[in-house]
């Protein structure tokens, strides 16, 4: 039958965001959708692991948070997070600590108690610590067993520099050096009011919201003023190493960019998409379709506070891995030399703005972007604006970015296995 | 609570359709009641194999992702042992793209010698880099081949061996699809702000012409109940021995089924639960344990997992877990507990429930397994559960007879 027509949307509509400031002054973004019977709420912290004085400190901490508080135990915590169907969610990267908690909205008042000890009260017990830190140096020793791990993790110190905040990495063994002290001291110094932002969403009605500001006001003021300190790239660009017993080996390769406020940031995660962000890309046509060497092969902006990349990541068969290697950089070259074809550019915008429509899709989503955007210094309408700067990108920006910003000689190539 | 009206074209396509007034997307499901228990012994992999060659195009539309994307749609799929599910979200003014798209692979798949090479080397590849280029990647392997005796559980959705992909020929790859790929095989699920009533009415313009080769019923062989302790011990260069204890239980639709579930759930259900806390915390065996079950069509599997601190012994990691079973057998159990498991069910049920892909995926499923009513009966059905009940469900099903233990030993390293 008839292929059918197509319509693309020309607009993405979010519910509005309600910017409020608790009583300490930390800003709460509220994000009304009272079709749902949830209630979501994340407290955002730039404590993340740039922003430590131990290795793992800040992923300690924020992971320890809801084990144990001056008034619960941990296993009450839990319990009581378990007992109304409460979840929370912590995720941690180099800049930011987020501390997310989900309910039911009939059981945000139960989950509220919980929420307030575990982001005020957290005590650290020195038990809770160590089997912590046993568990989670296992589980990074199995990790680095993996040539996709330390693929990962020597791109990062290829990119920046080994002793470089965004590329450093350590030993597992720095986990046996870490104590409650230390947790505490980090606790103090990043989980304040002026280095927190909140963002609910749900169906926040006015008791939820005073008591989310309740809550947040009791934020103590930071006594520290140090900025963090970025020092200079130290870029390697090349990194092979071997690893026992691969069947495959992992490969890295991209650019050291900018982050996501450069006018250039949206045109290249074009060009990034149209190499190697969907299943269709040039690098899944090559690497995959056409010489069977993967899996899947993946490329994207990856996007820090003071600092953004291009990353390329596939795992191919080791006895291909030479072979993989030349045809990336046989892609990259063509996107220097020619321009990418209208039809294929559009076919990319349009998976873009589908993907925009698909995250915004729910009460979580719009939480998650509108967290994105605030970091970033924006507010929710650069959803809109980056729709249509999406829509904007011709193949000649394509093609000016591509030889800006793709030549050989500022590449990075890192091979495990 | 999931609304949704039900539907069955001439062909034998079922046709589910629910209405969600909020989202500016559509999710359309397409179910195939197909999976590894549908597979010859001697060419395993080739339900998941399949799944693959759905994507390779068809003498209409040659190339299938293009489309979809061009609609700003999003598709992906996947096989296990009992079904194949593919999908698609989309913005709801393009579902006619995805209808499309559905009905047309359904028949008219391009099965050239070329797309079969092709997609065997792609699944060898996946073969190599999750099963074994991955440390533990084997387990799942050596589990369904202690466990499983006779049903096609024995083997995984990847299959036996990368030789069995390797060797099936393209006219057995094409009897498959002559086989399986039927309307009346399928099922379709569709979640989006349209009015039910106009959802049956797409299905029938992009399906109705479909014609439909019925499929010879299937038999697939039993397990026979099992009549002594099983153990497998087994070496491998990984940091860390793992413990796995396997016991057979009921069907999907069995009474044991849920009993089984909300049991996992009081072991492993959350940072507050029994093995977690006891195990973990307590008593510092592992580094991380887990109890849970497979959740297949066919009478299924309890498990449970650990993996040992090194301080642990074998011997008693391994009787901590038959602690935790007699506790159980003996009818220790709260209403507290219970409780808490109970509320846990019914959050996530509701928190599964927020978007369009989803309710058109478990909407299939439901279906698949023989009673779409389940779908909102289940918080229910878990409410009117007891401890005696898990209490005689744990001495029933975890006994030495009906157990299967793999010890995963880690090379000491020197």
């Amino acid at each position: 039958m008839k292929q059918p027509e197509i319509t693309i949307p020309s607009t993405i509509s979010v519910p509005p965001t309600t910017a409020l400031t608790a009583d300490n002054g930390t800003p709460i973004y509220a994000i009304h959708c009272p079709e749902y019977e949830v209630v979501r709420l994340s407290f955002v912290f730039h404590a993340g692991s740039t922003t430590q004085s131990h290795p793992f400190a800040a992923s300690a901490t924020a992971n320890m948070l809801a084990e144990g508080s001056a008034k619960f135990t941990a296993q009450q915590i839990a319990e009581q997070l378990d007992y109304y169907g409460s979840y929370f969610d912590i995720n941690i990267d180099r800049d930011y600590a987020y501390v997310t908690f989900c309910s039911l909205s009939k059981f945000f008042t139960q989950t509220a108690e919980v929420i307030e000890e575990v982001i005020l009260r957290p005590t650290f017990p020195e038990q809770e610590v160590s089997t912590y830190c046993a568990k989670r140096r296992q589980q990074l020793t199995i990790e680095r067993r993996k040539v996709e791990t330390r693929a990962r993790e020597y791109f990062a110190r290829a990119m920046f520099g080994d002793d470089h905040p965004y590329g450093i990495s350590y030993d597992e063994k720095c986990y046996d050096n870490l104590s409650r002290d230390i947790l505490l001291e980090h606790y103090k110094r990043r989980y304040t009011a002026e280095r927190c932002i909140v963002v609910c969403s749900g169906n926040l009605i006015d008791e939820v919201l005073r008591r989310i500001n309740e809550i947040t006001s009791k934020l103590q003021q930071s006594t520290e003023q140090s900025a963090i300190v970025m020092p200079a790239f130290n870029t390697t660009h090349t990194m092979h190493l071997p690893h026992d017993g691969a069947v495959q080996s992992s490969i890295r390769m991209g650019r050291m960019l900018f982050s996501r406020t450069h006018d250039d940031f949206i045109p290249m995660q074009v060009l990034s998409t149209v190499l190697g962000g969907y299943f269709g890309s040039r690098l899944m046509q090559n690497l995959r379709e056409r010489n069977g060497f993967t899996y899947g092969v993946y490329s994207a902006m990856v996007n820090f506070q003071h600092a953004g990349y291009l990353a390329i990541a596939t795992q191919v068969g080791c006895e291909v891995k030479e072979q993989a290697l030349e045809e990336i950089a046989t892609e990259i070259e063509r996107l220097r030399r020619e321009p990418v074809p209208e039809e294929e550019l559009s076919l990319v915008k349009n998976i873009m703005a589908g993907e925009m429509m698909r995250i915004l899709d729910g009460p979580f989503g719009i939480a998650d972007v509108t967290t994105e955007n605030i970091l970033c210094g924006f507010d929710n309408q650069h959803i809109q604006y980056n729709l249509e700067r999406i829509r904007q990108t011709s193949p000649n920006d394509l093609l000016r970015l591509a030889q800006q910003y793709l030549s050989p000689e500022d590449l990075v190539t890192v091979v495990v296995g | 609570m999931i609304t949704y009206s039900k539907h069955t074209l001439r062909n034998g396509l079922t046709v589910i359709a629910n209405r969600d007034h909020t989202s500016r997307l559509a999710a359309v499901n397409i179910l195939y009641r197909v999976g590894a228990r549908n597979e010859n012994p001697e060419r395993t992999g080739l339900a998941h194999l399949f799944e693959h060659l759905m994507f390779r195009g068809t003498h209409a539309v040659p190339d299938f992702d293009t489309p979809v994307q061009m609609a700003c749609g999003e598709n992906n799929a996947f096989t296990n042992n009992d079904y194949t599910d593919f999908y698609i979200t989309l913005p709801v003014d393009n579902i006619d793209t995805a209808l499309w798209l559905e009905s047309d692979r359904m028949q008219g798949l391009n099965l050239s010698e070329e797309a079969i090479a092709i997609e065997k080397r792609v699944v060898i590849e996946e073969f190599r880099q999750r099963y074994l280029n991955q440390p533990y990647g084997d387990i799942n392997m050596l589990l369904r081949n202690m466990v499983y005796t006779t049903h096609p559980y024995r083997w995984a959705t990847i299959g036996l061996s990368p030789d069995h992909i390797a060797n099936a020929s393209t006219e057995e790859i094409r009897a498959f699809y002559d086989r399986f790929y039927q309307p009346s095989n399928a099922i379709l699920s569709v979640s989006a702000d349209i009015p039910q009533e106009r959802v049956f009415e797409l299905a029938e313009k992009w399906f109705g012409g479909l014609e439909d080769k019925p499929m010879p019923a299937l038999t697939i062989p039993q397990e026979p109940q099992q009549q002594s302790a099983r153990r497998l011990e087994v070496e491998r260069d990984v940091p860390a021995t793992m413990i796995i204890i396997v016991f057979h239980m009921g069907d999907r639709l069995s009474r044991d089924f849920f009993l089984g579930d909300m049991t996992s759930d009081l072991l492993a259900g959350g940072d507050s639960a029994r093995l977690y806390e006891r195990l973990i915390k307590r008593k510092r065996l592992f580094a991380s344990v887990n109890a849970y079950i497979s959740g297949d069509v066919d009478c299924g599997t309890f498990c449970f997992t650990g993996q040992l601190l090194p301080s642990a012994t074998e011997a008693e990691a391994e009787a901590a877990f038959w602690e935790e079973i007699r506790d159980l057998q003996e009818g220790n159990i709260t209403d507290y507990e219970l409780e808490k498991v109970k509320n846990k069910f019914e959050a996530n049920t509701l928190f599964g429930e927020l978007n369009v892909m989803n309710k058109a995926m478990n909407l299939g499923y439901y279906e698949m397994i023989g009673d779409l009513g389940l779908i909102n009966r289940e918080v229910e059905i878990y409410r009117s559960l007891g401890s005696d009940d898990v209490a005689d469900f744990s001495r029933r099903v975890f006994t030495p007879q009906n157990s299967s233990t793999l010890i995963y030993r880690a090379k000491s390293q020197q």
